[in-house]
């Protein structure tokens, strides 16, 4: 049964990531992205990793993608955006990545299975992923906590700028 | 649990949600009436409560209406997406020690990632409805949400604390010795007020605040779709008054009475609870409800995790 | 503990299934219930009895944005901060201080942000902005 969960799991994150990338509407996109978030959370969660999974449902799902609904709203293109988006779905535009990225694919297929046993198949546990950040990897924490701070701040003027411009060309 | 008993035990459960939540609704105006001196529904059945009933009828028989001018799939996905995450969050509530769907060691985090997202539905629902009070509504209602939703997270660290571990079971289990509402006073503090905020309910329902937003980001909804909403939002309610008594009131814990009454009983409990907040607080105005967040529960929380972590530590070691 | 096992699984598979079955029969049900009405102003947005002007596609205030951005940041914050909580006791004092500098720097963030005024919401006296 687990195999089986696992492969539809799998499926649904391909197809819907693929569904993703080709709407026009930035609205359903988004939404064919969370619902891949969301089986690549029950992947994880089925290869042993239930941190990961439920990480990947409160940060990715839960909180990136709200940032990207917040941003479509707010810009709130409509009509006018599904058009431009449209065009940005010509094959001219995306074959040249499109073969690259297909190239990188079957390398990664290639390396992955020349090496045996990637996944150890034990279950990691969230106490397990707590004792190794805050043991070895706590330096690793620290910086990270630099780098969301500077990340605050930076977003922070940038929105300031955006809101005295905008301010200023209503009055 | 075998193959058969598990089946009955999910349905009895879904139908003991949906029927509470339907109930809850005539409870509450019942309620509200004594509290604010006045009547509530009464006119069917006993003490009105065939009112259940007609509401249920009414709405079924509504035009399922779904506006030209909308994004017609986001617009029917949103409602099914609120009242499906918080479905999903009553699997990891232990509910008597054999009675819960799913114990898995991340059962808080499963928890918080439905309540996470919750986040989409009032979201999409507002951007879907092409309406101008429902775009504001939906954003208000959404950067509510999840300003509150850093620090509920938060104040239900220390409790993990304490227990060491993420499942619900192991938490409950914990509190023998003692209900975690007296160590972590703060946190269950904390946790009631980004509850409420959560599911806005009123005090919190500054969204769907009829005077500025028409109804928020549910103003183009009606019949069914509408009350997919609500009941969402009454899931959220029995939800969060599940979690308080799981986390702080020791779940099932209790003498005399089998396990899942005393379950049931700290949850009816706290449901009035929070209709009497219904009952007795104004709205706060919405920069007031930010930076109530912001400034004073986001510091409370880190206050509550340093503290509950040193004076832990320190009596471990003593 | 290994991977997880089916037979745990099983009851979540059910109830899930059970709980799309019925948000399904519930928008089916409406539907098919449901009177079918056509009025002049059926089709038309609700914005209570006036009627509407302009398209919706208006401009919001650029503090929604930033909400969403502390959001993120402070969620990713929280992450760490739920990884240090599990393992509370076999971290000890060590664990103890780590975190504490991190919640240290979170409030530096958190003071910044509030002495520059953007956790006020509307109108921004302390810059200035919007008085005029």
């Amino acid at each position: 049964m687990i195999p089986f969960l696992f492969y539809m799991a799998a499926a649904i994150a391909l197809v819907s990531t693929v569904l993703a990338l080709t709407r026009s509407n930035a609205a359903h996109a988004l939404i064919y992205l969370i619902i891949s978030l969301l089986a690549v959370a029950v992947v994880f969660f089925l290869l042993g990793a239930p941190f990961a999974a439920a990480l990947e449902i409160v940060i990715y799902a839960g909180a990136i993608m709200v940032l990207f609904v917040f941003v479509i709203m707010m810009l709130n293109l409509g009509e006018e955006g599904d058009q431009r988006e449209r065009g940005w779905l010509e094959p001219g535009v995306w074959i040249v990545p499109a073969i690259l990225a297909a190239a990188l694919m079957i390398e990664t297929v290639a390396v992955i299975s020349m090496t045996e046993g990637m996944t150890s198949g034990e279950m990691v546990s969230a106490k397990a992923v707590g004792i190794k950040l805050f043991g070895p990897y706590v330096l690793a924490v620290e910086i990270a906590s630099m780098l969301l701070l500077a990340g605050l701040v930076g977003a922070y003027h940038v929105g300031r700028r955006l809101s005295e411009r905008r301010r200023g060309g209503i009055s | 649990m075998s193959v058969g008993a598990t089946i009955v035990f999910s349905l009895v459960l879904l139908l003991a949600i949906v029927g509470g939540a339907a109930v809850l609704t005539w409870f509450e105006r019942r309620l509200l009436g004594i509290w604010q001196d006045r009547y509530g529904p009464n006119r069917l059945g006993p003490f009105g409560i065939l009112q259940v009933l007609a509401d249920m009828l009414k709405l079924l028989t509504k035009h399922d209406w779904v506006p030209p001018f909308s994004d017609k799939v986001v617009f029917i996905f949103a409602p099914t997406a609120i009242v499906v995450a918080m479905m999903l969050g009553f699997a990891v509530v232990p509910f008597s020690p054999e009675l819960y769907i799913l114990d898995i060691n991340i059962g808080l985090l499963f928890f918080l990632g439905m309540t996470s997202l919750a986040v989409y539905s009032v979201l999409l629902g507002g951007l879907a409805s092409n309406n101008k009070y429902a775009l504001l509504g939906g954003l208000r209602s959404a950067a509510q949400m999840v300003s509150y939703e850093v620090f509920m997270g938060l104040s239900l660290m220390g409790v993990v604390m304490l227990t060491g571990s993420f499942s619900l079971r192991d938490i409950v289990e914990a509190q023998r010795d003692g209900w975690y509402c007296i160590p972590q006073a703060l946190g269950l503090y904390v946790f009631i007020i980004a509850g409420i905020a959560e599911s806005h309910r009123l005090p919190f329902d500054l969204p769907e605040a009829e005077h500025e937003l028409t109804a928020g980001f549910h103003t183009e909804y009606g019949g069914m779709k509408f009350t997919m909403f609500m009941l969402g939002e009454y899931c959220g309610l029995i939800l969060l008054s599940c979690m308080i008594t799981t986390l702080f009131f020791g779940g099932w814990l209790g003498p005399v009475l089998p396990p899942i009454v005393w379950f049931c009983l700290k949850t009816f409990f706290f449901i009035c609870f929070f209709i009497l907040l219904r009952a007795a607080i104004p709205r706060p105005r919405y920069d007031q409800l930010m930076s109530l967040g912001w400034k004073v529960m986001l510091p409370l929380t880190l206050i509550n995790l340093v503290a509950t972590g040193a004076i832990a530590l320190w009596m471990q070691g003593a | 503990m290994s991977n997880p096992e089916s037979a745990e699984l099983l009851p979540f598979i059910v109830y899930f299934c059970a709980v799309v079955l019925l948000v399904a029969t519930m928008l089916i049900l409406s539907w098919l219930l449901g009177q079918r009405r056509q009025n002049k102003s059926t089709n038309m947005p609700f914005e209570s009895g006036v009627l509407s002007v302009g398209s919706s596609q208006i401009r919001l205030s650029v503090e929604f944005y930033l909400i969403a951005i502390f959001f993120v940041i402070f969620d990713l914050e929280t992450v760490f901060i739920f990884a240090w909580a599990i393992a509370f006791f076999e971290l000890g004092w060590y664990g103890f201080f780590a975190i504490l500098v991190f919640i240290l720097v979170l409030t530096v963030a958190l003071i910044y942000e509030w002495r520059s005024g953007a956790l006020d919401w509307g109108v921004k006296t302390r810059t200035g902005i919007g008085e005029s």
